[in-house]
């Protein structure tokens, strides 16, 4: 019998209880009822580099949905929506859920694995016999477990004969990486996440976290020392709105300002005398040098005022626990390597390092492009070592029980050096594995015609409609995160497990698996026969960083790094034993009273150069590759656009929420001078040119960027089209963040 | 746990499987072949197996208190309202990054579908070069003390809790018919067009009731939204002081009660980054028939009265059976029409609930008695006495009943429009355009009804045309040269500096829409002067045909309901609804 009242006015119902939240156990508190879970396990995010763990909510031994953990060290309870999402992406209907190889008319017909393999084989031994061993190549990437890259870099390099293979992390990271190996003789970021809550002085260059890593702006916010936060870009970022001092210097001006203070810091004695003197080689020469940075070339340089450059070194000096943090404003550049030095030049000189809340710091992208520089077998030697180094090889081909013949002399040609190879010649095969140079790579027409020039192009991706598996001639499906097993290591150097947590689609494989296959396939299967799975290759890893700064003997599996929240190398059999603890800072800072295990390097001032010191490296700068002219007025910036988007979009454009979060088009940000000047208005659609191609986009008005400077978002496909491709001549990273350009109302 | 639980052991794929050729005679799919697994069945097997991930799930088994309180209970209040309180979001400005997690969260925690979201981040920009600003804001629904949502909801679908304060949906009870939507002045109640319902953000009240913080503020990494205890009084107060949110919608319309606070001072040109955007809201096809449709029935029947008092009442017992019965059938498609717009037509009765004080209730009850009343008046005139024995004064009054009914209810068509406040639906603008609809539109199909039975032979119409045809075309003209020229006043704020509400509708009827503006006054030109000019010509010539009367009579009706049509569609398109600032899209 249907009560009348209730038709008449319905409180409860069918639609009601579609949204019932339910206690959900596992100390989740309410959750709704439609995906409580029946366990939970925590896994690190496969995003940035920040490393948060989140919580993945099982029902039947299966993913339904995630929340962050609450107590990992990292992330305390939060995560930013690309976290929250990172479940979402996986259900795509483009995922690549079989081998798609190309046919006689061009078209990506779906195949099975053998066959994919054979093709994979055949064409590749085809082209190493015709053009010699070296004529195939591999690009891989910042975002895939840490074994993967390892078994990966193996069986290229050692068991497929490859000699050249790099990373998408050299478009993020390799700045870093040399600028750490010359001045502490290893590429070691010696910082921990709670460096930015015990810092009374925090300087951020090129560096936009509250979009970029808002999970480390999360660890600023809780910074109760009320900090000075200096923020030098030449945009008014986020994080800039909420700095105390926000220097908008010209861009490509930072290397100028970072020797001026220097010079500043010099002329007022305002140094750490003890600290250079123990632990440090070259001061003398970097004080003559900086003579020359007078506050007058300075100012006329970067365009700020004196006042606010001398502020700047006075922070500097007042500040008890000074910590300089980077991001790619100092490493895409064409300078990076020694800007990134005059930022560890001014930590040094003020003995800013070693302590808490101190540190010459390089923020990281991706989520494990700490992984790639100290296991993918590429500018390094597997565990950090040098190729180039008898002692290093031997002891690796001891571990991997492989001959050591087969282990190149040098390390491999650098991403931009293998694009050369294919336009010279040289490099005939190339397998690209979870990245998409297509979009992301600098001057893209010319990458793309690269691209096509290939014999043969392998893509292995989650994806099969990446703009870079639209050249393909062979895409191989991969699991991707949530779907296979693994470490990631992050930017404070924190290993971090991931988990199968989701069952791939259809015939996708982890990207483990496939290296697997492609070993057993090529014939070299007996040489990885230990690669059973990726624990075992971590066990294998492990022996491979014994007596590395990297050194991770201590970690006793990935049950261990699962309950202690991750594990910061180094960590050594000494480590294990340790009570992993940090004691309360003596200078009366505020250190929270229970804080999980917190490793800093440097704390003795020993650096990782034979005679432990870290070294003054600097150099004369050089003026902007491409300065404005008058054809191309404008100097173009680009960047991440929103916390939502996540480099080409691959996944992040995949989730309903996170495409509601970021502009759905590409846009331009102008300011009001120049769009006054120029009669554009806020929302018309203008043409954006460059020598290297053109664009359209929406103007987005705002005094945010300077005049004469404009500023677009990576994320969408276009931007690159405006790029130089111009790198630094330390580490090859690309120079993305300033070209030359025009605006033209349409 | 599936049922191959047993057969796949706990454990890395290297404990199962210490070589690539193991025989895997446990797995169902390959043990009727009894060959050997290859690598390839080996890898494929492992990657559809979950078990491994159970080593590390037991840990939690036993914790059941939600561990994420130590960070929010700050954030949440101790205790609950007392009389005159209520919970409120309280977001610090200062610590909003813009990172939108606090979206995700609510997305995620409440269970929301694939692409719905119930909070959202805007960005206000404004300052200097030299000193700039970016403000990004979160926002939810705000809880209001007075909400719109729920004023002008039918069916009595949204409450407002007595004591937390907390503006909740009752989903079961909704019918979809939308106009929540247009009522809010913060567009938070989302439509969800698959349910046939709307859904909105209800503070996470069941969280709330046992001291767990709703998503949002268990989400957001830098502690900016919070729920804290609100004078209403306060709010009343703050509302007349516009302290609400720099670019927000007046806060005297509903008297949200979310603070944002903040210890900067923003500057005063700060302007939404989404000010210059220009995007046409949804048409909402089913609304725009039913009212041109209501509006023309109405406008026939109060002609017909109009006619009735001028003329004798042999002529009108001629004409009035098919004027009455067509009318009516516009009457009954508009009827039909609206029901088209509700998510859940089979609970369109009801809307007799809201009575009180829904608008929209209002005139669905409205046309509910126009509509009974028009049936008995048409169906009193088509059958006569003989079948339906209704004396005629009765007949004669329930005439004017039916016009009464449907002038109230146009009235009540107008106040939905005009209480929302949206500029372009102001009271002046929308009484003038629906009230100037019902007059053309009814002339025009009185016109239609006499040309039918001109058509048809019947000589009292020939009489009538030629007693009242002229006027008839003159009321068109006047009733048509009105509205247009009401409707390009619009054009004038083109001219404006900044950007009002107005100029956004001026500025999508010239630009995006500018082909639909074109159209509509091109139908209206024609339809409405021109030729009702070159007929008032002829008629007044005495040079009538059948054929031009046809021709003209035709085209002039056609084009004018045509044009009122497309009027209305830029009515709902071109309407710039008051929002919370928004983001580049």
């Amino acid at each position: 019998m249907i009560d009348p009242m209730q038709l008449l006015h319905q409180r409860d119902g069918r639609l009601t209880r579609e949204l019932l939240l339910e206690p959900g156990g596992f100390g989740l508190g309410r959750v709704p009822a439609k995906v409580k879970p029946d366990a939970t396990t925590n896994m690190v995010c496969g995003y940035c580099s920040t490393g948060c763990s989140l919580k993945v909510h099982l029902k039947n031994g299966e993913a339904i949905n995630l929340s962050p953990n609450t107590d990992y060290p990292v992330n305390l309870g939060m995560a930013c929506p690309k976290g929250w999402e990172a479940l979402t992406v996986l259900d795509a209907p483009d995922r690549a859920t079989t081998p798609l190889l190309k046919d006689a008319s061009g078209h990506q017909r779906p195949v099975d694995w053998p066959t994919a393999l054979t093709a994979f084989v055949d064409n590749f031994k085809a082209i190493q016999e015709k053009h010699g061993k070296e004529s195939v190549a591999f690009i891989s990437t910042g975002q895939m477990a840490t074994e993967e890259m390892a078994l990966l870099g193996s069986v290229a390099k050692f068991g497929m004969g490859i000699k050249h293979g790099d990373g998408n992390t050299r478009q993020c990271m390799a700045t870093a990486v040399v600028a750490y190996k010359q001045a502490f003789g290893f590429d070691a970021p010696p910082y921990t996440y709670q460096d930015f809550e015990e810092s009374d002085v925090l300087v951020l260059v090129g560096s936009n976290l509250c979009l970029a890593h808002p999970i480390m702006w999360e660890r600023v916010m809780r910074n109760k020392n009320k900090p000075e936060i200096i923020v030098v870009d030449p945009r008014f970022t986020e994080t800039a709105m909420s700095a105390t001092q926000h220097l908008a210097i010209a861009p490509k001006s930072d290397m100028d300002l970072f020797y001026g203070i220097a010079r500043i810091l010099i002329e007022h004695d305002w140094l750490d005398h003890d600290f250079i003197a123990q632990h440090t080689n070259g001061f003398a020469e970097f004080a003559e040098f900086v003579s020359t940075f007078t506050i007058e070339r300075v100012t006329a340089l970067t365009g700020l005022t004196e006042a606010a450059i001398r502020k700047f070194a006075e922070t500097i000096h007042s500040g008890k626990r000074v910590s300089f943090w980077w991001t790619m404003g100092v490493n895409q550049s064409h300078q990076g390597v020694r800007t990134a030095q005059a930022l560890i030049n001014l930590a040094l000189m003020t003995g800013n390092i070693g302590r808490p809340g101190t540190g010459a710091n390089s923020i990281t992208g991706q989520c494990n492009a700490m992984g790639s520089r100290l296991f993918s077998n590429t500018t390094n030697l597997l565990g950090g070592h040098d190729f180039g180094n008898p002692a290093h090889r031997a002891k690796v081909a001891g571990i991997l029980n492989i001959d050591e013949a087969v282990i190149p002399n040098e390390a491999s040609w650098a991403y931009n050096e293998i694009l050369e190879g294919v336009l010279r010649g040289k490099i005939k095969g190339l397998w690209v594995i979870c990245t998409n140079p297509a979009h992301s790579w600098i001057h893209q027409t010319q990458c793309r015609d690269i691209l096509e020039r290939l014999d043969y192009l392998v893509v292995q991706d989650m994806y099969h409609t990446t703009e870079t598996a639209q050249y393909a001639d062979l895409v191989l499906p991969a699991a991707g995160w949530g779907e296979k097993d693994g470490t990631l290591i992050n930017s404070e150097r924190r290993h971090g497990v991931i988990k199968k947590v989701r069952r791939a689609p259809g015939q996708a494989l982890s990207d483990f698996s496939i290296f697997r296959l492609i070993a057993d396939a090529w014939g070299c299967g007996d040489m990885f026969k230990e690669w059973t799975s990726p624990e075992a290759a971590f066990r294998i890893m492990q022996q491979l960083s014994e007596d590395q700064p990297c050194d991770i003997t201590g970690i006793q599996g990935y049950e261990m790094l699962d309950a202690a929240g991750g594990v910061q190398w180094p960590f050594t059999k000494a480590n294990e034993l340790e009570e992993l603890g940090l004691s309360a800072g003596d200078d009366g800072f505020n250190t929270p009273a229970s804080q999980p295990a917190q490793r800093r390097l440097f704390a003795d001032g020993r650096f990782c150069h034979a005679d432990g010191r870290a070294k003054f490296i600097f150099e004369m700068p050089k003026t902007m590759p491409e300065p404005p002219s008058d054809r191309y007025p404008f100097i173009l910036l680009t960047g991440r656009g929103t916390a939502s988007q996540w480099h080409t979009q691959t996944r992040t454009s995949k989730s309903d929420v996170l495409r509601k979060l970021y502009p759905e088009r590409i846009y331009v940000e102008i300011n009001p001078a120049d769009s006054r000047r120029l009669g554009i208005r806020s929302g018309e659609q203008v043409l954006i040119t460059s020598q290297r191609g053109e664009l359209d986009a929406t103007a987005f008005i705002t005094p945010s960027v300077q005049p004469g400077q404009i500023f677009i978002p990576m994320h969408y496909e276009s931007a690159n089209r405006l790029t130089d491709a111009v790198f630094d001549p330390y580490s090859k990273q690309p120079s993305y963040k300033a070209c030359a350009a025009n605006v033209m109302k349409k | 746990m599936p049922a191959t639980r047993e057969s796949v052991p706990v454990g890395s794929a290297e404990e199962q499987h210490p070589s690539a050729e193991i025989a895997f005679g446990s797995t169902p799919s390959v043990a009727p072949f009894k060959r050997p697994m290859t690598l390839l069945d080996v890898l494929l097997t492992d990657q559809h197996d979950l078990s491994a991930v159970e080593r590390f799930s037991i840990e939690h088994a036993a914790d059941v208190l939600p561990a994420q309180a130590k960070y929010y209970s700050r954030l949440i209040p101790a205790s609950p309202p007392g009389p005159g309180q209520q919970y409120a979001f309280d977001v610090d400005l200062d610590r909003c990054s813009g990172c939108k997690a606090c979206v995700a969260a609510c997305h995620s925690l409440n269970g929301l579908d694939a692409n719905e979201t119930w909070r959202d981040v805007g960005l206000l920009v404004g300052g200097t070069t030299s000193a700039p600003v970016l403000q990004h804001v979160t926002m939810a629904c705000h809880h209001c003390i007075d909400p719109g949502c729920l004023k002008g909801c039918p069916v009595n679908a949204y409450e407002k809790d007595p004591i937390t304060g907390i503006v909740r949906h009752l989903d079961d009870q909704c019918f979809g018919c939308q106009y929540c939507t247009l009522a809010c002045p913060y567009d938070v109640p989302k439509f969800h067009a698959d349910k046939g319902i709307v859904r909105k953000c209800d503070m996470c009240s069941s969280r709330l009731a046992v001291g767990e913080a709703p998503a949002c503020v268990q989400a957001c990494p830098h502690e900016a939204i919070s729920i804290r205890i609100v004078d209403q009084r306060q709010i009343v107060e703050d509302a007349e002081a516009a302290l609400f949110l720099p670019a927000a919608p007046d806060s005297q319309l509903t008297l949200p009660t979310t603070t944002y606070r903040t210890r900067r001072v923003l500057p005063k040109n700060m302007l939404p980054a989404d000010y210059h955007a220009a995007t046409a809201q949804h048409p909402h096809w089913p609304l725009i028939v039913m009212l041109v449709l209501t509006q023309l029935s109405v406008g026939a029947f109060l002609t017909g009265l109009w006619l009735e008092s001028r003329l004798d009442a042999t002529l009108m017992a001629a004409v009035r059976p098919l004027h009455s019965v067509s009318a009516l059938l516009f009457g009954l498609m508009a009827l039909a029409a609206s029901t088209m717009h509700l998510g859940r037509p089979q609970y369109a009765f009801r809307a007799v609930i809201g009575l009180k004080h829904s608008w929209l209730s209002r005139e669905i009850v409205a046309f509910g008695v126009f509509a009974g009343l028009a049936k008995l008046y048409a169906a009193g005139n088509w059958f006569g006495p003989s079948v339906l024995p209704i004396p005629p004064l009765v007949l004669h009054w329930i005439g004017w009943g039916v016009g009464i009914s449907g002038l109230v209810g146009v009235g009540c068509s107008v106040m939905i429009y005009a209480v929302t406040r949206r500029a372009l639906w102001e009271f002046p603008h929308t009484v003038t355009r629906f009230g100037l609809t019902t007059g053309l539109l009814g002339l025009t199909a009185t016109w239609l009804t006499l040309l039918v039975l001109n058509a048809s032979g019947v000589t009292a119409a020939e009489t009538v045309i030629a007693n009242s045809g002229r006027r008839l075309c003159v009321g068109i003209l006047v009733f048509a040269t009105a509205k247009l020229v009401w409707e390009a006043s619009v054009f004038r704020h083109l001219l404006s500096r900044n950007n009002p509400p107005l100029k956004r509708s001026a500025t999508l009827m010239t630009g995006p829409l500018a082909r639909v503006t074109f159209a509509r006054f091109a139908f209206g030109i024609c339809g409405g002067i021109l030729v009702p000019a070159l007929l008032l010509n002829t008629l007044t010539r005495d040079q009538v045909t059948p054929l031009s009367l046809t021709l003209q009579v035709g085209f002039i009706f056609v084009a004018s309901l045509v044009g009122e049509l497309l009027e209305r569609f830029l009515f709902f398109a071109t309407v710039a609804a008051p929002r919370m600032p928004g983001n580049v899209r």
